[in-house]
């Protein structure tokens, strides 16, 4: 089984709506795949595919400080101590728990043993199916923190969701940016697609996040989305992925039956099957059935 | 999650006066950046010395939108582990000590820090021998870039690394330190409701949620507005693209349930779009069109709004 991850650094560039009609053509040829939402935050792919629920499952992926009142002396060398500010007061210390990163650097100078690290619920993990894709969905409880632990479980769950299933493939549809998450969704991943638009953010973008897979050492290809919207800054992305070895996988014209589609919650290349986008979406997914052939 | 009083009180807290206004939005590409760099234009226009936080680390893009190149930059650095083998007595409390697992010590060799390290300091404090030192190591960059009224503060995490939370903390206090020299500080956050979000809506008097009317966009506008309450942030709707065929009802009805007015609806708009390509905000470069007209109205509710932080806000919301 091969695994491609698809990520942009930018966000709202494509990533989702791309993940999930590549599967739908990809299922369409008899591609057998499982998905894995990894945009923790902000999970979608379940909207754009339309996905029925299966069930969710809660995950402790985060470890946290806790105090005990009964031994806290209310010396406060914990606030002096931790490295993330995350302790306050000036009474009696109170751990911020959506920054506590869990070092436990509280605990070892508390002269009392008040402090201690618990592992704490952070996240859940949704298993949703469309069609006959299985997808595995990371979400992030709001204003929680340790989210690439919780997309390496999801990656661990996809993958023994894909392994059971006998897929052929595991797609990622990744998070934007390009710290943490990131890393993790890219990790393990035989090939990354980075998708990108002609604005000059995007590109910006695009640079850090090949660094990004580069450094992890994993092939990548670019797709451009929206190729049309502005010719300038097309032929500049162009020119840099020509001259950085950054094979182009596809572009994909702007296309206002997405928007349409979308709005109904189906699928461009669905229920248009001969709009623009969806013609440039057979193209490229051909592209991407080559990458696992 | 449930938060403590005093952590929402400590959250709203500053040592100064000026208004902070959060510019967020829960999914990405929704035009977050679009709106921080046209407010702080029409902060500028209406005669205002503004501070624009970049917080998005990890893809930051408002200097690109401006059209002002990075400079002055610094580094932002964490302690890093240095072995001193000589005093090392291989009692391995620091590999035990390390939370994140960065730390080994391989058989018949000498420890390592193989993994990430967040400069928690740990493994300095359990270390009996005094064997390790405090390095440094740098995970991003802070750039401070000024262009008549306006003073981009930009974060910039190094590609590669994690440390994204850190970098936001170091591009905000650094914002906040020179507080006083500014009438407004405008903030423009990640995408997502992580800790990176919240950590840049610190002390924020009100926050700007922008969405469009997509099923995805009234999904996540849900998400972000429900952080803000958990925080007690005063906030509103943008609603951009608003023409988009999608339900704007659905964004309505998620802004009324959290008692969040529309502070403005942007239309796809060329005018905006040329000024994004450009490098230029369409308040700058075409302050008579439609699209600048939203913003000059904006900034001026939002000056009418906050002309200052209240005594009790700066004190924290009890």
């Amino acid at each position: 089984m091969k695994e491609i991850v698809i990520l942009s650094g930018k966000g709202g560039v494509g990533k989702s709506s791309l993940t999930a009609a590549l599967a739908h053509l990809l299922t369409e040829k008899g591609t057998r795949l499982t998905l894995a939402d990894t945009d923790v935050d902000a999970p979608n792919l379940h909207i754009v595919l339309e996905a029925e629920f299966d069930r969710s499952t809660s995950v402790t992926a985060s470890d946290k400080a806790m105090i005990d009142y009964e031994k806290c002396s209310r010396c406060m060398r914990c606030v002096d101590a931790c490295a993330f500010e995350s302790i306050i007061g000036d009474k009696k210390p109170i751990i911020i728990s959506y920054s506590c990163e869990g070092c436990g650097v509280c605990a070892l100078v508390c002269p009392e043993e008040a402090v201690s690290i618990h592992p704490v619920e952070n996240g859940k993990i949704n298993f949703v199916t469309s069609g006959a894709v299985r997808v595995v969905a990371g979400e992030l409880g709001i204003g929680e923190s340790s989210s690439g632990r919780l997309v390496d479980i999801v990656k661990r769950e996809a993958r023994q969701e894909a392994s059971l299933s006998g897929s052929d493939l595991l797609l990622t549809d990744g998070p934007p940016g390009i710290g943490c998450p990131v890393i993790a969704a890219l990790k393990g991943s035989d090939y990354a697609i980075l998708v990108t638009e002609p604005t000059p953010s995007a590109l910006s973008d695009l640079q850090r996040i090949t660094e990004v897979v580069r450094g992890v050492g994993i092939p990548a290809g670019a797709v451009l989305n929206r190729s049309d919207m502005d010719q300038k800054s097309a032929s500049t992305t162009l020119d840099w992925l020509a001259r950085n070895d950054v094979p182009l996988l596809g572009t994909i014209p702007y296309d206002p039956y997405l928007p349409k589609a979308l709005a109904r919650g189906a699928l461009a290349v669905n229920m248009y099957p001969d709009a623009p986008s969806s013609l440039a979406l057979r193209n490229l997914h051909k592209m991407v059935e080559g990458l696992f052939d | 999650m449930k938060l403590h009083p005093e952590i929402i009180k400590h959250f709203h807290s500053t040592t100064f006066t000026t208004p902070i206004i959060g510019v967020t939005g829960g999914k990405g590409g929704v035009g977050k950046s679009t709106v921080a760099v046209n407010l702080a234009a029409a902060f500028v226009a209406q005669g205002r010395r503004v501070a624009l936080i970049d917080a998005d680390v990890d893809a930051p893009n408002d200097s690109l939108l401006l059209g002002i190149p990075l400079e002055n930059p610094e580094p932002v650095t964490i302690m890093q582990p240095i072995f001193d083998l000589e005093k090392c007595t291989d009692c391995r409390k620091c590999v035990k000590a390390c939370q994140m697992n960065s730390l080994f010590r391989p058989q018949a060799k000498h420890i390592t820090l193989m993994g990430e390290c967040n400069g928690c300091e740990a493994c300095y404090l359990v270390c009996p021998a005094e064997a390790i030192n405090r390095g440094s190591h740098s995970v991003g960059t802070l750039y401070k870039s000024e262009q008549g009224k306006l003073t981009l503060y930009t974060g910039a995490l190094q590609p590669g690394l994690a440390e994204s939370a850190l970098v936001v903390n170091a591009v905000r206090d650094a914002a906040f330190a020179e507080a006083d020299q500014f009438d407004i500080i405008l903030v423009d956050t990640a995408p997502g409701t992580h800790c990176n979000v919240i950590s840049a809506l610190k002390g924020a008097d009100h926050v700007l949620a922008v969405t469009e009317p997509t099923p995805l966009g009234s999904h996540d506008l849900e998400l972000i507005l429900s952080l803000l309450e958990m925080f007690a942030m005063q906030r509103s709707v943008v609603i951009n693209r608003s023409d988009l065929p999608g339900k704007k009802e659905k964004v309505q009805q998620a802004a009324q349930a959290s008692s969040a007015p529309i502070a403005g609806e942007i239309k796809l708009d060329k005018d905006l779009l040329a000024g994004y390509l450009q490098g230029t905000p369409v308040v700058d470069l075409l302050p008579n069109s439609s699209a600048a007209k939203i913003f000059l109205k904006m900034a001026d509710h939002l000056t009418a709004t906050y002309p200052n932080r209240s005594k009790q806000a700066s004190q924290g919301v009890s």
